[in-house]
């Protein structure tokens, strides 16, 4: 028996604005508890609602980023729930018409080459506030103020056939959306959280089965491991006899387990209505086309462009547009000179590698690496010897010929200053000499080596060998 | 009756309010009244009816995206039951999540 | 310009009357300290203005006339409360009402009903009693209430004073405890016209904070008009039925004949779908509300009514009893109006329903007719518990006011007349946004109108 597994992912999204979705309140993450408070996030009697253009904003593009048709008029809606942590008793969101559908996030399966996922739909709310349940004994601590920060959801469709599937598309996913700047889709900070929708089917089956929802997935590195056990879970059950339940499943990243959600009045009767304290949402052509013009060249684009106009592999191309910060830099590499492809390895390599120990800082300028670029090719530098180089101005700055000639490792290409070398080596090693002649052509790299020897490191190695070669054919 | 005691106790439920065992023969009879009063309005056509209407401006004005809290002449700390170490303090979820 | 001792001193006389919530001696106290820091140069310098419980003052409580707010002391001001401070105005306390602004008799609060200041064994109306109570004393001469679907013009009517709805979105809902979202107003009691607009005035204007608030400037008041020559006043036909009691049709027809007097050109109109109006609201309000009220679950303010073993007792025990029966039956007829399966059938049907009301009166004003005329009320004030046993004929007493509140528009009630010692009271209801013109009708039949005296 072949089972197939269907995923659909559901993610919210905090957008980056420096207040909140319906107050004045700042977003700043971190604040003591409770101090990032006003009369309508904590929901006290008499406050209303005011809507926060910049999220609708970023909303917006968040939406034509993933192809969405972006509706000039929605409305938002309440959705009727008790809980600690919502103050009002209800959320503000968007239900019977949200603000886009219809959009595509295509990414790389791991398994079946590029997917074209569906987008079902793209809706903005407020979230709500954090209750932490293991500070006081007996009781849960509420803290407001995350209440009311601006959220997008994005509902994807059951268009993902594996856990592997499912984290390479929320990966492609968050890649866009930091790239666009709308989020920082940071998973620790919660500054994006993902639910699945799973549900199994015998291979070949094309309906749907029933499925669960798993929540607490609080990590990156959880998605596929909490999925892998809640489909192994079904699997399990299905092939004793049992039938899986519409239920909602939470995820311990502890025990690597998924355990049912207890609640005995499980009550998703949410009682939509439209919010009467808020207009319908109406975006006017010129709004729309303001936040079209403020996206920048998405990912999938940049990369194609990079194999086009730069020569590159589809795989060196994916990691140099790995994000937006690098892509820039390459590019700013190129324009000021540096041939691509060694652009891109050095970026791939001594840059990134370099960032990673600094906070993500690239700390040599593209016009400096580049520079570096050129005098590698050039015969100036060894690659050894630039890399020193690249270091030394990571650190310090400064010019990369300057600081090379002070370490003193500028490659030597003079022909007659190398002969010179070459001729001591020769000089002293007749034996050597002898045997090459006589058909030990491997003793080449030995000769080369002494070269490098005498010449303290400093002789062209390439132009070492030439003159090595020319000297012993005569 | 439109309105049942089962009804009642799920809409409470639903309301998180404690009804009465006694009051609640009562409160069904009533919602029932309610009900089937409000229940003349099946005289609307249903879907390709009328638009709804709400009064009010025709579409939202955008607030700017400035850090501008409404005042609170005091904090929580004031108003709340329950306020400890910064926090609302309720009990437990108890059985539920 | 009243002093503070003196404003005190005639809130003391009227206390009787349970129409204050908030004690003399900490009335006299903040009085004095406001006094002090009164605008001299603001419009409404010293001018005392009582509050609707359910509207948020910095000063005294709010308590919605409910248990569960008892001793709730706002962090924030109304915008309507601080434009009556910018202006000068000493808030003079807060008044009671029916809980959370449900009722129409005041008898629905939790610190006791209001008595009729002219009548004790009657009711002076709902849910905004208290403060149409205290104008008609005497004791002060403006009062804030809030509308959802008649709550000042019903009281205005049975105490005989001048009590103003403004059009949907002139005033401010900041502050205002929402009840009816899509249909709540802050409105004014005053005991003459003037005194109600001038309030009204101050009130309105745009508020960022409101969503729902135009972005209009404050109401200009218009000058009294000379007569009412080029004002064309339409009577909708439904608004009197042959059944309705014949001394307030007496009332209406007096006043009727002395705007003719005037100048004004009469005319009878047709709102076909009133019928529905009362049904129509008793589905939107207690849906809105059923939401509006979802906040007050003990957690982040007012009193907690159990030590409860976990939060959903919590919440049980503090809603099943802080909210009086009203409440808690609006509540569950609001949460069963929108339940799975429901809403189609109720609230959608609602909103259907309110469009074709309010198409009424575009079809009306768009033919050359300028307001209409009607009785606010079927009856003046009736007996305290005469209504208490059927929710529904409670709900009947506001069958000529709800089509305001829902098709958004402004009206208002003037006092026209005596029905056996009774006052009673005439409505107007204008066009969107012309307060000025209904107040001008209203001006000109304020000074004509015996209102002291029976209909015959």
């Amino acid at each position: 028996m072949t089972w197939e597994t269907v995923i659909g992912l559901e993610t919210h999204v905090q957008l980056r604005t420096r207040s909140k979705m319906f107050c004045g309140c700042s977003t700043a993450f971190g604040a003591p508890p409770n101090t990032q408070v006003c009369p309508v996030c904590l929901g006290l009697p008499g406050a209303l609602p005011v809507a926060n253009g910049a999220a609708i904003g970023l909303a917006v593009r968040g939406a034509l980023a993933l192809g969405c048709t972006v509706h000039p008029r929605s409305i938002f809606a309440r959705k009727n729930y008790f809980y600690p942590d919502l103050p009002k008793g209800y959320q503000i969101s968007q239900f019977d018409q949200p603000l886009a559908t219809n959009g595509t996030l295509s990414f790389l399966s791991p398994e079946r080459g590029v997917v074209n996922a569906t987008i079902v739909r793209l809706h903005i709310e407020e979230d709500a506030g954090k209750s932490i349940h293991d500070r006081f004994a007996k009781a849960t601590a509420v803290d407001l103020n995350r209440s009311g920060v601006p959220l997008i959801e994005i509902v994807g469709g059951p268009d993902l056939r594996s856990p592997a599937e499912a984290r390479a598309y929320l990966q492609t996913l968050k890649q866009l959306l930091e790239y666009i700047g709308i989020s920082d889709c940071d998973m620790e900070k919660g500054s994006l959280r993902v639910d699945a929708n799973v549900s199994i089917r015998r291979a070949g089956e094309t309906a749907l089965n029933t499925r669960t929802e798993v929540k607490n997935i609080n990590a990156f590195s959880f998605v596929e491991k909490a999925l892998s056990v809640e489909r192994d879970r079904q699997i399990a059950l299905v092939e004793s006899g049992g039938s899986v339940t519409q239920q909602t499943m939470l995820y311990d990243s502890k025990e690597n387990t998924v355990r049912p959600q207890r609640s005995k009045e499980e009550s998703h009767d949410y009682r939509y209505f439209p919010e009467p304290d808020l207009p319908p949402l109406v975006l006017s052509p010129e709004f729309v086309a303001e936040q079209q013009s403020e996206l920048p060249e998405l990912p999938a684009a940049k990369r194609d462009r990079f194999v086009a106009s730069y020569a590159l592999s589809r795989e060196h191309a994916t990691v140099v547009t790995s994000n937006r910060a690098v892509a820039e830099y390459y590019e700013g590499v190129v324009r000021a000179g540096a041939e691509p492809q060694a652009a891109a390895n050095w970026v791939m390599t001594e840059a990134l590698a370099d960032a990673k120990d600094h906070q993500e800082q690239l700390r040599v300028t593209p016009d400096a690496l580049a520079k570096i670029v050129a005098l590698v090719k050039g015969g100036t530098l060894s690659n050894q010897a630039a890399k020193r180089v690249f270091a030394e101005v990571a650190a310090k700055g400064g010019d990369p010929r300057t600081i090379a000639e002070s370490l003193g490792v500028i490659q030597v290409a003079d022909t007659n200053v190398v002969a010179g070398w070459v001729t001591d080596v020769l000089g002293a090693h007749a034996s050597e000499v002898g045997r090459y002649k006589n058909g030990e052509t491997k003793l080449m790299s030995f000769f080369v080596g002494q070269v490098m020897r005498a010449s303290k490191g400093k002789a062209d190695p390439k132009l070492a060998q030439r003159v090595l070669e020319e000297k012993l054919a005569s | 009756m439109s309105v049942s005691r089962d009804d009642v106790l799920r809409i409470a439920q639903l309301a998180e309010l404690d009804v009465d065992d006694e009051a609640l023969p009562e409160l069904a009879e009533q919602m029932s009244r309610i009900i089937d009063y409000v229940a003349q309005l099946s005289a609307v056509p249903a879907n390709g009816g009328p638009r709804v209407f709400v009064p009010g401006p025709d579409a939202i004005r955008f607030r700017p995206d400035d850090v501008n809290p409404a005042p609170l002449a005091s904090g929580p700390a004031e108003f709340a039951p329950a306020f400890k170490e910064g926090f609302f303090v309720v009990p437990k979820l108890g059985q539920f999540e | 310009m009243s002093d503070a001792k003196a404003v005190a001193d005639r809130l003391a006389k009227a206390k009787r009357l349970n129409a204050l919530l908030t004690p003399l001696k900490d009335l006299r106290k903040s009085l004095a300290a406001q006094s002090a820091a009164a605008r001299p140069t603001g419009v409404l310098y010293g001018m005392p203005v009582v509050a609707k419980d359910n509207i948020c003052t910095l000063e005294f409580t709010t308590s919605c006339g409910s248990r569960i707010l008892e001793g709730y002391r706002s962090p924030y001001d109304a915008t309507a409360i601080a434009k009556l401070k910018a202006a000068g105005a000493l808030i003079a306390g807060k008044t009671n009402c029916d809980e959370f602004a449900m009722g129409s008799s005041t008898e629905h609060s939790a610190y006791g009903r209001v008595l009729h200041p002219l009548d004790k064994a009657r009711v002076p109306g709902g849910s905004s009693g208290g403060s149409a109570a205290l104008v008609a004393a005497g004791a002060v001469p403006a009062a804030l209430g809030s509308e959802t679907g008649g709550s000042v013009r019903q009281p205005a009517s049975f105490c005989g004073v001048v009590g103003i709805k403004p059009t949907y979105g002139r005033v401010s809902r900041y502050g205002l405890v929402a009840f009816g979202s899509s249909l709540d107003q802050i409105g004014v009691f005053g005991r003459s016209v003037h005194d109600a607009a001038r309030v009204l005035s101050v009130i309105s204007g745009r508020d960022p904070r409101d969503a729902t608030c135009e972005d209009r400037d404050p109401l200009r008041l218009p000058t009294v008009p000379e007569s009412l020559q080029g004002f064309v006043v339409g009577l909708p036909r439904e608004y009197f039925p042959p059944e309705l009691d014949p001394a307030v049709r007496r009332a209406c027809e007096r006043a009727i004949r002395l705007m003719k007097e005037q100048g004004a050109a009469v005319r009878e109109v047709s709102l076909p779908h009133t019928a529905y109006a009362v049904p129509t609201y008793y589905v939107i309000a207690p849906a809105e509300a059923s939401s509006n009220l979802a906040r007050f679950d003990g957690v982040r303010y007012g009193p907690r009514f159990n030590g409860s073993a976990d939060v959903r007792a919590l919440y049980r025990s503090t809603r099943g009893q802080g909210f009086g029966p009203e409440v808690r039956r609006r509540i569950l007829v609001g949460t069963y109006v929108l339940s799975s399966g429901y809403y189609d059938a109720y609230y959608r049907r609602a909103q259907q329903m309110r469009a074709l009301i309010a198409q009424d009166f575009r079809n009306v004003f768009d033919r050359g007719v300028d307001l209409l005329f009607t009785p606010t009320t079927p009856t003046p004030a009736f007996k305290a518990g005469e209504k208490l046993g059927d929710p529904i004929s409670m709900y009947l007493s506001d069958i000529f006011t709800v089509t305001a509140n829902l098709a958004g528009l402004p009206a208002m009630s003037i006092p026209i007349g005596r029905v056996k010692g009774l006052p009673i009271g005439g409505q107007f209801i204008g066009q969107a946004f012309l307060e000025d013109e209904m107040l001008e009708a209203a001006y000109a039949l304020e000074r004509v109108v015996p209102a002291e005296d029976e209909a015959s």
